[in-house]
């Protein structure tokens, strides 16, 4: 039988071989086409058999796993009671069903175990979470991180963030540097939400970026965590060599208000990075560092527009008061239309007599164009930035 | 025994809240959506209305407004029970006539501190005007 196969496959080798060029190509090109189709098609039949085995087992599993959940967590005599909960016992006989050993089931225990988490806290959170302990599924979590397959890795940190499971650094810190920008970012998260004490120290060692998107998250995360300890963050602003973690610390500074941070943000000022330097005004700014205002002034004709329109949103936000002038001057005498329009904000923002007195003057002794940009500038309800 | 009505899209909230209600004796009926909830409210008058914000084909902002809206259940007893955290919204929900927010995920004894306490409210209002009758 094997040597019929042979000689049928021979011979059509051989009458291949006779054909013409375009033709042979076109033959290859068509047996490629149909084997990717049929390759394609097989992996679609798989996936939704696999999902429909899943959804049945699902169907089948649920009531009794919430059954459990309700029995041993919800409806639990002991809650409520003042008991603490880490002394609350869950019954052994319902714990030890033998379909709860299966790991599929166990994954269904745990997924059902972060939705109730998502929805309770209190005793009952930490009662669902003793229950994730008591059956040993953390050790199916740590299991998963143990992997090689990323998406495994993240999905084992989203179980463990959720069910609040500390993780050792040795485990953790080496993935926040990882260069799978997604298990690297769920890792950096997982680390802020579980590491009470020192939720930043992977800043110390990471040299791949945060990105933009990760930023968000991040930030977040971190101004929605409880008991977070919020380091200074002026210690990453002069000694990171990570331009994205400086990035980020510029943020937080604004946003904590960390004003023993300002002396570091001016250093920043001599960076080369326009971008960074723009960042870095704008933190200024939002600090309201008097301190700054000199300097600000002092560079504002040596840099890109994108600086000086910072600069003159920082003078604004600062309102001392003392370079009143200066932003009158650029407002009058620049060519550049945004320039002028922040200019006119920041004169306005100041709100003390003088500024009003200038606000006068531009609208009684200057062009139309100027009074418009004046009176859009004073309208609350235009939010221009 | 108090009438609860509870109004949310998940599933798993809908049944832990039935639960725990119902083990402290109330009377728990379920809605998925904000029409399934308007037809229940269109038929029953209950104590008190738990409902979520974000829900399908008639938000919880909706099921707010149209029963301080009715005559009926104008003095029914309304908890917001929602993720959503931003104060515009919270501010709006109490606008509209929410007695309560909490935010998920939620303490179970504080919910049911919070639905007691409504509950006496509303007992004490409804004594008051029927003496004043």
């Amino acid at each position: 039988m094997w040597n019929d196969l042979a000689n049928l496959l021979f011979l059509a080798y051989e009458q291949f071989s006779l054909l013409p060029l375009f033709i042979e190509i076109a033959l290859v090109l068509i047996f490629v086409a149909v084997m990717a189709t049929l390759i394609a098609y097989g992996s679609i039949l798989f996936r939704r058999y696999n999902s429909s085995v899943y959804q049945r087992r699902l169907a089948h599993l649920s009531p009794i796993i919430e059954d459990l959940i309700t029995e041993q967590v919800l409806l639990n005599e002991n809650l409520g009671k003042d008991i603490p909960v880490e002394e609350i016992e869950f019954d052994q006989h319902a714990l030890s069903n033998k379909a709860f050993r299966k790991p599929a089931v166990r994954q269904i225990i745990i997924d059902t175990l972060i939705r109730y988490r998502k929805n309770f806290r209190g005793e009952v959170g930490e009662l669902l979470r003793k229950l994730y302990i008591d059956m040993n599924l953390v050790e199916d979590s740590f299991s998963k991180l143990r992997t090689f397959k990323w998406e495994t890795k993240i999905k084992a940190l989203v179980e463990l963030t959720n069910m609040d499971i500390p993780i050792s650094d040795s485990m953790l810190l080496p993935l926040t540097n990882s260069q799978n920008p997604s298990l690297r970012a769920a890792s950096r998260n997982a680390y802020i939400q579980l590491s009470k004490n020192e939720p930043f120290k992977f800043f110390d060692i990471a040299t791949e970026p945060i990105l933009p998107w990760d930023q968000m998250e991040m930030f977040k995360i971190i101004t929605t965590t409880k008991d977070i300890t919020i380091p200074n963050f002026s210690r990453w602003v002069s000694y990171s060599n990570n331009k994205s973690i400086v990035s980020f610390c510029l943020r937080l500074i604004a946003h904590y208000d960390q004003r023993t941070a300002i002396p570091s943000v001016i250093d920043l000022l001599q960076t080369k990075d326009h971008q960074f330097r723009a960042q870095a005004i704008n933190c200024l700014g939002q600090l309201s560092a008097e301190i700054a205002e000199e300097k600000l002034v002092t560079i504002y004709t040596s840099q890109p527009l994108n600086c000086q329109i910072e600069i003159l949103k920082a003078i604004g936000k600062i309102s001392s008061g003392k370079h009143l002038e200066f932003l009158k001057n650029e407002f009058l005498y620049s060519s550049s239309f945004d320039i002028q329009m922040n200019a006119a904000r920041a004169i306005i923002r100041h709100n003390s007599q003088q500024s009003r007195y200038i606000i006068t003057d531009i609208l009684e002794n200057t062009n139309e164009e100027n009074q418009t940009i004046v009176k859009h500038c004073q309208n609350p309800l235009i939010k221009y930035q | 025994m108090p009438n609860i009505l509870v109004v949310d899209d998940d599933d798993i909230m809908l049944k832990a809240i039935k639960n725990i209600l119902n083990k402290d004796g109330f009377n728990v009926v379920t809605a998925s959506d904000g029409k399934e909830a308007f037809e229940l409210l269109e038929h029953t008058v209950y104590d008190i209305v738990i409902t979520d914000l974000m829900l399908p084909h008639a938000n919880g902002l909706e099921v707010v407004g149209k029963l301080r809206h009715n005559d009926a259940n104008r003095n029914v007893g309304i908890i917001v029970v929602s993720s959503v955290g931003n104060e515009e919204t919270i501010t709006e929900a109490f606008r509209l006539g929410a007695d309560d927010y909490l935010k998920k995920p939620i303490m179970a004894g504080e919910l049911l501190m919070r639905i007691r306490k409504l509950i006496a409210n509303k007992n004490s209002k409804t004594q008051f005007y029927t003496k004043k009758k």
